[in-house]
């Protein structure tokens, strides 16, 4: 059984009596070619190759990336694959700001050379150096954006070439299904049902 | 009965600017009532197949919304100041698509309580603000409110909240199951003596009038119900309306004057479609509903020589009193998991400080609810405390993103004559039309208001036994989805837009039904009251049509 065929039966099974054969008949088409996109855009394959950025901006951008998420016990942005959303979406979806994005980069590149004559860039640097000289821009518009594209990067549907192997989703607990039944959590597995308000209005 | 199609030439009964909650409503009901209704949506019509659970496609590509880049618009905070183009996201946004903001919503359905339509005549007046009552009261909307419940079809328990005003009939649909952020909500205020009550929904909670139960799939806020489960007028009015055979929504058609003959009558629209044709389209009259901004800003794009400041503006009130809802949020983690992403965003609500109480010093009142804000880019994005937005720290709240909630604010925005919706001098949209020029600052009253209930949340937060609680910024809003008072309703002419059946003081056959008609902000959750005032406006509309007063 396929993951679509798996959607299409957890469907049928959660809505079981609540939805009327008849209405089924008439819209499954719809919602099967709804959980078909989120499926394909879910399963595409993790890409490998850059379209935008050099290697060196990669490794710089990838750096950042994985400061801001670091990776560890569990996968974090580097894992995630978030340098090669940061490079597609500016390859596609926001191709009108790329030039500025690499020109701000190129200029975060330049500043942290100046900063550190000694390593050839900031990728090369130590996870502590690293980390103190992020400290030092965390306020700038180049270290908010980075971090905004990090984050959808990570979270992002895997078909915008980051959250990879769905790590970004399974970091926050997010699991992509199209249909839940309760109880959703912990807490409201063994709520008794809404006891009622038998004294009124209290002021 | 299929959908009509009208001819360039023919003359309609009725055009209805705009299909989301006002307009598929008042579409329904004329259409119903025997009249030949014209429906233009500038947006396109979409089906269940086009709405996907992409949150940076919807909610950072603005997918669904008015577009910063072809429907921009400049904001600032005062008439002193230049007002700059926007980016990224638009100051007052909303679904541009067939069924408006309908789609999109959280579907959040409180009734107005009594005191929304009263306050100014029990609290007195506010200095500075153009606090007023309404003209008309709870007791006559209270039938449009239950038509709302079982005819657009909303989930609720009636007699839950003891703070809710009278009602003639009970929900058609029983709650949604509580999620855990409700379990815990409910919890925490019970043990400070509150009292939370099941929130209702314009959610199926069963199947209902040929739609499926809600599945839960938690993409609600910002997203389209691929299920069908929201009771967005997509789903519920517009096909009713096409079934009478006397209507027609024309999608992709956007209004960009309303024309006026010499006795100083409305004889039509004139609109683009979708090539950017220029059409004109005759009518007996005309229904505004195009939401509380586009509505205001298209009489005033209709200004011509017999009414130079726009149509309907004698009052000079068009575009003003642009009111928002306030909003605030507390955040907190538990010790287990909650899993917020799933389910409809709300389940529990508290209305205990919904009164205004002169001993807090200022004016100001509203609910509290459950849920996340709202799917994992966007809590990652805006959850964090200002000292846990990157690095290891940054990592572990994401990790604990399914042990977390949000506790979400929502108040009175007081009217204001300066803040208001009007024409940008310089700037353009895509068609080449003045673009939209915001002018909003919140009143101190609605700030301190918003901070008080935010301290209530968190109060509640603690009594529930989080293990970490922190407060979101409380700052002046840049903006809304709540588009609300720009054409108030009022019985006078001098200090109203539109009387109390919704007709324009100034043109008998032009008429004006969405948020823009609020004389007040409401507690929040204004869309349950725009579809209220849209069937009483429709019941009344047709009549005056019947009877030949139009």
């Amino acid at each position: 059984m396929n993951e679509h065929d798996a959607s299409r039966r957890r469907f049928l099974q959660a809505s079981g009596g609540a939805v009327g054969a008849g209405w089924l008949a008439l819209h499954w088409p719809q919602l099967a070619a709804a959980a078909e996109h989120a499926h394909a855009a879910a399963t595409g394959a993790a890409p490998r190759e850059l379209k935008l950025l050099t290697p060196a901006e990669a490794r710089d951008v990838e750096a950042i990336a994985a400061q801001i998420v670091p990776g560890g016990a569990t996968p974090g942005a580097r894992e995630a694959g978030v340098v090669y959303f940061v490079d597609h979406i500016h390859a596609g979806l926001y191709a009108p700001q790329a030039d500025a994005f690499r020109a701000d980069l190129a200029a975060f590149q330049r500043a942290a050379a100046e900063a550190h004559p000694d390593a050839g860039a900031f990728a090369e640097l130590s996870d502590p150096q690293q980390l103190a000289y992020l400290k030092d821009i965390e306020q700038t518009a180049f270290f908010k954006q980075m971090r905004f594209l990090t984050v959808l990067g990570l979270l992002a549907l895997p078909s915008y070439g980051g959250n990879r192997d769905k790590s970004g989703w399974k970091m926050v607990g997010f699991v992509d299904r199209h249909v839940w039944e309760p109880p959703f959590g912990h807490y409201d597995a063994d709520y008794p049902g809404f006891d009622p308000y038998t004294k009124g209005r209290q002021s | 009965m299929s959908a009509r199609r009208f001819g360039a030439n023919d003359t309609l009964d009725f055009i209805v600017v705009g299909s989301g909650a006002a307009g598929g409503v008042m579409a329904r009901e004329l259409s119903q009532a025997g009249f030949e209704v014209l429906v233009l949506e500038q947006g396109p019509r979409f089906t269940a197949a086009d709405f996907k659970h992409d949150e940076l496609d919807h909610w950072f590509n603005n997918s669904l919304l008015n577009s910063p880049e072809t429907s921009p618009q400049t904001f600032r905070r005062s008439a002193a100041d230049k007002a700059e183009r926007v980016r990224n996201f638009p100051s007052l946004w909303y679904a541009r698509m067939v069924g408006g903001s309908s789609n999109h919503f959280t579907a959040n359905y409180w009734r107005f309580h009594e005191v929304d339509f009263n306050e100014r005549s029990l609290l007195g007046e506010i200095a500075g603000t153009s606090f007023a009552d309404w003209p008309i009261d709870y007791a006559e909307l209270e039938p449009y409110y239950t038509k709302v419940e079982w005819e657009v079809g909303v989930s609720g328990l009636a007699g839950a909240s003891p703070f809710d005003p009278p009602r003639s009939k009970p929900y058609p649909m029983p709650p949604l199951p509580v999620k855990s952020s409700g379990v815990l909500l409910e919890r925490g205020a019970r043990k400070l003596g509150l009292h939370p009550f099941p929130a209702p929904m314009a959610i199926a909670s069963v199947p209902y009038r040929g739609r499926p139960a809600c599945a839960h799939c938690g993409f609600c806020i910002g997203f389209g119900c691929e299920m069908s489960a929201k009771s967005s007028t997509l789903y519920t009015m517009l096909p009713e309306a096409e079934a009478t055979g006397r209507c027609e929504v024309r999608s992709e058609s956007y209004v960009f004057r309303v024309d006026t003959n010499d006795q100083g009558r409305v004889t039509g629209v004139s609109y683009f479609d979708r090539e950017r044709r220029e059409h004109f389209q005759k009518a007996r009259a005309v229904v505004l509903c195009a939401n509380g901004a586009e509505s205001a800003r298209l009489l005033l794009m209709s200004a011509n020589a017999k009414f130079p400041d726009g149509l309907a503006n004698s009052s000079g009130l068009v575009g003003r009193n642009l009111m928002f809802n306030t909003y605030a949020e507390v955040n907190a983690v538990f010790e287990h998991e909650l899993n917020e992403y799933k389910s409809v965003q709300v389940t529990r609500i508290v209305h205990d400080f919904y009164d205004s109480d002169p001993k807090r010093g200022f004016y100001g009142g509203g609910g509290f609810d459950s849920r996340i804000g709202p799917n994992p880019i966007v809590w990652s994005l805006f959850a964090p405390p200002p000292d846990r937005t990157w690095g290891a720290e940054f990592k572990a709240l994401l990790e604990a993103m399914p042990r977390a909630m949000i506790v979400a604010t929502h108040g009175t925005s007081l009217p204001l004559e300066t803040n208001r919706v009007d024409l940008d001098p310089e700037l353009k949209d895509a068609w080449g039309l003045p673009a939209m020029r915001v002018t909003y600052k919140d009143h101190p009253d609605d700030l301190a208001f918003s901070r008080f209930l935010q301290d209530r949340g968190a109060e509640v937060m603690h009594a529930a036994g989080a293990q970490q609680v922190w407060k979101g910024p409380v700052a002046e809003a840049p903006g809304s989805p709540h588009l609300l008072g720009t054409c108030r309703m009022g019985n006078d002419p001098k200090t109203s837009v539109v009387d109390r059946h919704h007709r324009t003081h100034d043109i008998p056959n032009l008429f004006v039904c969405d948020g823009s008609s609020f004389v007040t902000s409401g507690r929040g959750q204004p869309t349950m009251t725009i579809q209220a005032l849209a069937f009483r406006a429709g019941e009344h509309i047709a009549g005056f049509a019947r009877r030949g007063e139009i």
